[in-house]
């Protein structure tokens, strides 16, 4: 009950914030240009006499991939931006005192926090992935047949980094907390990058850094799981490639499961040093 | 069944290097109004904060109403008004307190009834549909009060309850307070407000450097007075014969001060300096105030 409570009041906050509207507004305002760009990109692809079927096909899968990226990266700043104050802040602010003084258990208010944040986050990805591939879909005509079970992945790797984020607002101040799970969101797209040149090379050192990176913050292992269900089957026999946020290697099972672990204990972390903490 | 409605033994509480509270022992007797008193940094938001379990004691023992202070048990039990009365400013007055009421565990109907009896008693049904981020300082104290009371808790905490109200305010706050005691409910008064608290309280605690140095019925700690006398020749002897020690003296002018529980006493000291032979010239009698009681306090823990 207490949990359904303040998973409600953390929905009604970011709607009556104007946080759902912004992120409307500009996701609405992407999603009409990349609408556009596709329109007019594949008008050139489908007249251009070198490309032939199965390259338009990859090419077009690539776009996907590109614009489902931007929508993840959108996702993912949502996640953070979202919960980076969430319990620091709130404390910080003298908010939180009445709240932690009611007969609520400290587990149901992180856990509410999160919930809450995590159906807006459901909402947003949910909505905007779907009017992204249904517009590719439409003006191509091409539909990746496992594309819907990307937005999964996406969503997957957003809880992640709000549990994260809100496992670091139970210690650190605003400012602090956003700094470091940027940080480690940055270091780890970078380090999928490193991975993909390791691979490249076939360099297992570089490979190695690149799969450590994962296990500092799985998300971007995630990315790839998206990615390469929107990216067309044949792509890896053409030697093409989407560019350095493109995936074409899906994770193991293992860095699921890490994935998986990562989430339970960012989140047990968060509901312990909560019900530590004075207030 | 504990009679106390909050009983505190031992409390101790560090942050690093500061020891905020060392040793607080604290007995509330339910059904009164109890003032919570002491100078800034004097350990009385730490000591709260550790009754509503928002804080936890370094050491010793907190019971509310019986159960261990930061139980869910004992949180069922409170209804608080935070001093800073910080709420989400996005909310409207009665969205808020509906939230309040549910992280109470109140049902449907009891909001529905409980709400608007709220925001009447506070003044402030007018503006229940305005988002707090409108309000003023004292309609935010208001609203905070309304928050407190609006599941009927037996023990109400109040930080600082009248600090941004007017004169008005005051007296509506004092008028509810005196009400809440009517009605049975134990309120925990903290507050800076001397002059309110002595309006409306039972009991008192005042604390300074993290320790009680005076708890008690406000009536007995204010009845203790100071007698002033001038006196004739001979007074030093007839004191000390008397086997009165004076509070402080000025044998040059002949001034003696002396401390009396009661009128009666003061009697028998007089008739002691007189049947000794010793001329009365003047005698002053001042009745102690809240005021200072607090400040003697302060000062003589502080030195």
């Amino acid at each position: 009950m207490s949990l359904w409570v303040i998973a409600e009041h953390t929905l009604r906050e970011a709607v009556r914030r104007r946080v759902v509207l912004a992120a409307a507004v500009v996701i609405g305002g992407f999603l009409a240009l990349y609408g556009v760009g596709v329109w007019f990109g594949y008008r050139d692809i489908a007249t251009d006499p070198d490309l032939t079927m199965s390259m338009r096909r990859v090419i077009v899968g690539f776009m996907l991939q590109g614009g489902m990226w931007s929508l993840n990266f959108v996702a993912s700043l949502l996640a953070i931006f979202l919960a980076v104050g969430s319990i620091s802040g709130e404390i910080d602010q003298g908010t939180m005192h009445a709240v932690a003084a009611r007969p609520v258990r400290r587990c149901y208010i992180v856990l509410g926090k999160f919930l809450g944040n995590l159906l807006l986050l459901t909402v947003f990805i949910g909505v905007s992935t779907a009017v992204m591939i249904a517009i590719v879909a439409i003006i191509t005509g091409q539909y990746a047949e496992r594309a819907w079970t990307a937005p999964f992945a996406m969503l997957f790797a957003a809880a992640i980094l709000l549990a994260v984020t809100i496992a670091g607002s139970t210690r650190l101040g605003t400012l602090a907390n956003g700094v470091v799970v940027f940080t480690l969101y940055a270091v780890a797209l970078v380090g999928g990058v490193i991975e993909q040149i390791g691979n490249f090379l076939d360099n297992p050192v570089t490979f190695d850094i690149g799969i450590a990176t994962s296990v500092l913050l799985p998300t971007r292992a995630l990315w790839d799981l998206a990615g390469t269900q929107l990216a067309q089957q044949s792509a890896s026999t053409t030697g093409m490639t989407g560019g350095p946020f493109s995936s074409l290697n899906p994770p193991s099972g293992w860095m699921l499961l890490v994935a998986a672990v990562y989430l339970a204990l960012a989140l047990a972390y968060a509901v312990r040093a909560f019900q530590r903490r004075d207030i | 069944m504990d009679q106390a409605a909050i009983h505190a033994t031992g409390l101790h509480k560090s942050f690093g290097e500061t020891h905020a509270v060392r040793g607080v022992d604290l007995s509330v007797p339910r059904g009164e109004v109890f003032g919570f008193l002491g100078p800034n940094g004097a350990g009385k938001s730490t000591v709260v904060k550790i009754i509503l379990g928002l804080v936890k004691a370094g050491a010793g023992d907190v019971t509310v109403l019986g159960h261990p202070a930061g139980s869910l048990a004992a949180r069922r039990q409170i209804g608080f008004l935070p001093e800073t009365f910080r709420f989400h400013q996005w909310m409207h007055a009665s969205e808020f307190l509906d939230f309040h009421g549910r992280l109470a565990g109140l049902d449907r109907d009891a909001r529905g009834r409980r709400v608007p009896e709220m925001l009447e008693l506070v003044g402030l049904a007018q503006r229940r549909r305005d988002r707090l981020s409108t309000f003023s300082k004292g309609m935010l104290q208001r609203i905070g009060l309304a928050q407190a009371l609006l599941a009927e808790p037996p023990l109400v905490v109040l930080d600082e309850p009248t600090s941004a109200l007017d004169p008005i305010g005051r007296r509506d706050v004092r008028d509810i307070i005196r009400a809440l005691r009517a009605a049975g409910t134990t309120v925990f008064l903290n507050s800076h407000l001397l002059s309110e608290v002595e309006q409306v309280c039972d009991q008192v605690a005042i604390i300074n450097r993290g320790r009680v140095v005076a708890a008690g019925d406000l009536r007995q700690l204010l009845a203790a007075r100071e007698v002033e006398l001038r006196l004739g020749e001979g007074a030093d002897a007839a004191l000390r014969a008397a086997g009165l020690q004076p509070l402080a003296a000025q044998p040059d002018d002949c001034r003696y001060t002396l401390t009396a529980s009661s009128d009666e006493e003061i009697a028998r000291i007089t008739a002691h300096i007189a049947g000794a032979g010793v001329s009365i010239y003047e005698v002053q009698v001042r009745s102690n105030s809240l005021e200072d009681l607090f400040v003697r306090l302060a000062d003589s823990t502080d030195q």
